[in-house]
């Protein structure tokens, strides 16, 4: 066809840049996997990608290999689904999963996981203690966020009542795009109290949300537009985490610490995972409070650890909630594990109408 | 019987790598969607029966229609305007229909947010014009879908539809010309009938393309532009429901079958055969 005519003037140099490509794209497995086939102490972690990584790498991953002497591999995403995939067909990859809450009980709840050590820490020195498979590694916070220069103080909400109080505060406002989080925020809005969100009442909550659907600009998908939409001025207030406040906007856009909502973070070993003694060593390193403090220095999340509370910089802890504040509330990690499934779904026809 | 093996040498290595990286897998799926302890068509019907899917599925079609027929009004004037050219500047004017190709979604998601934005070129345009009253919602909507979606189908539609007018034989639009055919009578007569298989191409594979499309509903879409292959990430990752996912994922293969087989078939019946 006289397509081809189109590439006539550089064809040949087209064909010997393609067929270097693809001789580097065949090649590039074969230097992962050689690299992997060498030394006996090796070690797979599975974690978030970014800036993420260069934190998990700096406060653990480097500091860990020089003192034991083992290889690790940190690769990007962890995806329950690959997890999966990897237990139906024996052949585990992965040693170490950086799992979030719900993506942690689920996998605990389909037996992916190795049980751990509960003496790996001491659990008088974690804020909530070992479960069987799971270490609690930090907190991650969510609350209300805004731009001080559109909003000064009086003139935004400070807590989730106010966050739904559209008379009182009247502009677009933004949710994650899923029922874990926000059934908890409407909860609270609604006046339930945070130590008894739980069992949650789906109803109660389904009901305060519709009242706010309409003033909803943004159902966000990715964490990064919960704050780029307030940048953009498309959301007037909007639900954000602490440590992406500090980080994405230098610390200069509001976060209400009034009332906030937690989330965990685990350290999960995979059953039949490759390094299986490595991986222990990992994840209980991790919850060393020095490592704890270097970590969550960069991430600026509160760690489990009460004692790396003490070595974190005066800076870095004013990002952080005062877990004592009976105001702030726990995800209960347990209870969505069961119903993750169902409430999912509800919430996402809930959303169509 | 020489000429079978000669095809069998240009086509085997092609043939393997469809056999064993698509069928398979493929099958894989399919397997996936009908195995639930026991062979069941169990996922069928309870999909089916949601509201959930049936109102994505619609959704999908919707979006992925409008879609293609948007980008097929774009890209093909610029088709047009291409084969008109020399071989030389329509070598660099292709560049400049694959450098947003190349851009990340990611990327164009944001630089669309400050174009369609509430506080956006187009909003700010119409205050300056119409004063701040005057201002339209064309993000997290129907519109900033549909407007993310064409920018990147646009090269699939311009590469295809530029391809059937090149081989146009430039002695048919002499004789038109001779005939004393004016320019409008030459373009429904002559370029439009003979560009039909890259259109016809074009709109199936953007169609095709769009059914399967989920960053960019979840980026620019409001709540309700929910698509099928956010349902079949939902399915596969979050709740870990593969049959269902695989079932979703049949269906949406299905849809893309009709749609290709549908082109093909009134290709192959086409009058305008003798192009060719």
């Amino acid at each position: 066809m006289s397509q081809s005519t189109l590439f006539k003037p550089s064809r040949r140099r087209f064909i010997s840049s393609a067929a270097g490509l693809s001789a580097l794209a065949v090649a590039a497995p074969l230097v992962v996997t050689s690299r992997k086939a060498f030394g006996a102490g090796k070690l797979v972690l599975v974690s978030w990608g970014g800036s993420y990584r260069t934190a998990v790498e700096n406060a653990l991953v480097k500091p860990f290999s020089q003192e034991m002497g083992v290889d690790v591999t940190v690769i990007d995403t962890p995806d329950l689904a690959k997890v999966k995939a990897q237990q139906m067909t024996g052949n585990i990859e992965w040693d170490v999963f950086d799992a979030p809450g719900a993506l942690g009980t689920a996998g605990s709840k389909a037996g992916f996981w190795e049980p751990l050590d509960p003496q790996m820490a001491a659990n008088s020195d974690l804020i909530v203690p070992m479960k069987k498979d799971l270490a609690p590694l930090y907190f991650f916070t969510g609350g209300i966020g805004w731009d001080p220069a559109r909003y000064p103080e009086g003139k935004h909400p400070r807590n989730f009542t106010e966050y739904f109080d559209l008379k009182k505060f009247p502009g677009k406002r933004t949710f994650r795009n899923r029922p874990s989080e926000t059934l908890e925020a409407a909860l609270l809005a609604d006046g339930v109290p945070p130590n008894k969100l739980y069992p949650l009442d789906v109803d109660r909550a389904f009901k305060a949300l519709d009242k706010v659907k309409p003033s909803v600009v943004k159902w966000v998908e990715q964490t990064p537009q919960s704050i780029a939409l307030l940048q953009s001025k498309e959301a007037d207030f909007s639900y954000v985490y602490a440590s992406r406040v500090k980080t994405q906007t230098d610390g200069k856009y509001g976060f209400s610490f009034d009332q906030t909502l937690n989330g965990l973070e685990y350290f999960a070993v995979l059953k039949n995972a490759p390094n299986k003694a490595n991986a222990m060593a990992f994840v209980a390193y991790s919850l060393r409070p020095d490592r704890q403090a270097a970590f969550m220095e960069i991430l600026g999340n509160l760690p489990a650890s009460r004692k790396a509370m003490p070595m974190l910089k005066e800076e870095t802890r004013k990002w952080m909630p005062n877990m004592s504040s009976p105001n702030n509330a726990i995800l209960d990690d347990d209870w969505w594990a069961n119903e993750f499934d169902t409430v999912s779904r509800r919430f996402k026809e809930w959303s169509l109408t | 019987m020489k000429a079978g093996r000669e095809a069998f040498a240009y086509l085997g290595p092609a043939l393997v790598l469809v056999l064993g990286v698509v069928l398979v897998p493929l099958l894989f799926v399919v397997y996936t969607s009908l195995y639930n302890q026991g062979v069941t068509l169990d996922a069928y019907r309870v999909l089916l029966k949601s509201t959930l899917f049936q109102k994505s599925l619609v959704t999908t079609l919707e979006i992925s229609l409008v879609a293609a027929f948007a980008s097929l009004l774009l890209g093909y004037p610029v088709a047009l305007h291409l084969a008109r050219q020399s071989a030389r500047q329509r070598a660099f004017l292709m560049i400049l229909v694959l450098v947003p190709f190349w851009t990340s979604i990611l990327v164009k998601s944001y630089a669309f947010t400050l174009i369609l934005g509430k506080e956006g070129f187009i909003n700010q345009a119409l205050h300056f014009l119409f004063g701040s009253e005057v201002s339209l919602q064309l993000l997290f909507n129907r519109v900033g879908v549909i407007v993310g979606m064409t920018n990147y189908l646009v090269p699939f539609v311009v590469f295809p539809v530029l391809a059937s007018l090149l081989a146009i034989d430039k002695s048919v639009y002499r004789a038109a010309e001779i005939m004393g055919a004016r320019p409008p009578r030459i373009f429904w007569r002559i370029t439009l009938p003979l560009s039909i298989p890259g259109v016809a191409s074009a709109v199936i594979s953007t169609f095709v393309m769009s059914a399967g499309f989920f960053v960019i509903p979840a980026l620019l879409g409001g709540r309700k532009d929910v698509m099928m292959a956010n349902l079949v990430d939902f399915y596969t990752r979050e709740t870990l429901d593969w049959n269902l996912a695989s079932a979703i994922g049949v269906i949406l293969l299905a849809l893309a079958t009709v749609a290709a087989s549908a082109s093909f078939a009134s290709r192959t019946g086409s009058r305008f055969e003798f192009a060719k």
